[in-house]
């Protein structure tokens, strides 16, 4: 009788830590989506730079603001363009740790539910012996 | 699994099992997609840049025609150049004095006078424009085409590479399957 129960936990312990599983990996999934479109961003900024930088002084800048197009400083654009290629990669950083946290972290529930696995398959080959 | 995939090709590829190795096609297979789609992308979006390049060319080549502005690609009425919409490096032009028309929307054109045709405005990303000369502007296509040829042909190693990775795994995978299901 005693079997029974602590297999019924077994198995009730196995499910929920499926279903941590699970969430951990969509998770993931969701990180190297947010990370995708930063590195996208990231690397677009960088060519916008790469022009500013290319221009001489005087020239014009205009940034699309909703429908309108406004004059911009040569300076102002090179600052507001490096500010935000900076704190996209700051993102990406941080999104890299948390990713690497997320890993570890499925890493141990996939062991914790072989462990699982492995002592319901005992028991059940005991259970299956007597 | 991913770590065999490295390791050399075919003798790994035959030790693993039927299931690893269905497994494996698969993954390659979607990998030979995604690259085939970026493959596919670039192109299309070289193709854009040369159409404004030589449109910049025409421009600043012909400065006398009538103008018409096209909201999805280039007709030939004189020329046409691109606006702003699908693509990131459409131009949009200032025009001189000429008479032309402008499109509203996709089915309404207004006819309009130019005001200075040599000054174009480079669309560079992130919503910003940049004003250059048509012969900068020329330039800015240029090197743009050369990023992305460049980009292609690495693309193109790769996806090659990924491709003789997938057909090697279908061809073990189907002398397996025949080993394991001999037909007389």
């Amino acid at each position: 009788m005693s079997s029974s129960t602590a297999f019924r936990e077994l198995q009730r312990e196995l499910e929920t830590k499926a279903n941590d599983l699970s969430k951990l990996q969509k998770d993931i999934a969701k990180n190297h989506q947010v990370r995708k479109k930063y590195t996208i961003q990231l690397g677009e900024n960088e060519l916008v730079l790469k022009e500013l930088d290319l221009l001489k002084e005087d020239a014009n800048v205009y940034k699309l603001i909703g429908p309108v197009l406004v004059k911009q400083d040569l300076a102002e654009a090179n600052a507001n363009v490096r500010k935000r290629i900076e704190y996209i990669s700051a993102e990406l950083k941080r999104l890299d740790a948390t990713l690497q946290d997320l890993e570890e972290k499925q890493n141990s529930k996939k062991d914790m539910i072989f462990k699982l696995q492995q002592r319901i398959q005992s028991l059940q080959a005991g259970k299956g012996k007597a | 699994m991913a770590s065999s995939k490295s390791s050399s090709g075919s003798e790994a590829l035959s030790k693993m099992s039927l299931e690893q190795l269905k497994a494996i096609k698969e993954q390659a297979d979607d990998e030979v997609n995604l690259l085939q789609d970026s493959l596919s992308n670039i192109r299309n979006a070289t193709a854009r840049l040369e159409i404004a390049s030589s449109a910049l060319n025409d421009l600043s080549l012909r400065p006398q025609d009538n103008w018409v502005l096209g909201l999805k690609g280039p007709h030939h009425l004189g020329v046409s150049v691109l606006l702003r919409l699908l693509s990131k490096w459409i131009i949009s032009i200032k025009f001189v004095g000429k008479k032309m028309l402008v499109p509203l929307t996709a089915s309404l054109y207004v006819p309009g006078t130019l005001d200075d045709a040599d000054k174009v405005l480079v669309d560079v990303g992130t919503g910003y424009f940049i004003e250059k000369t048509t012969n900068e502007g020329k330039n800015y296509c240029e090197r743009k085409i050369n990023l992305l040829k460049s980009n292609f042909d690495q693309l193109v190693e790769v996806a090659s590479k990924k491709k003789s990775i997938a057909d090697e795994a279908t061809v073990i995978l189907q002398a397996k399957l025949k080993q394991l299901t001999p037909s007389t």
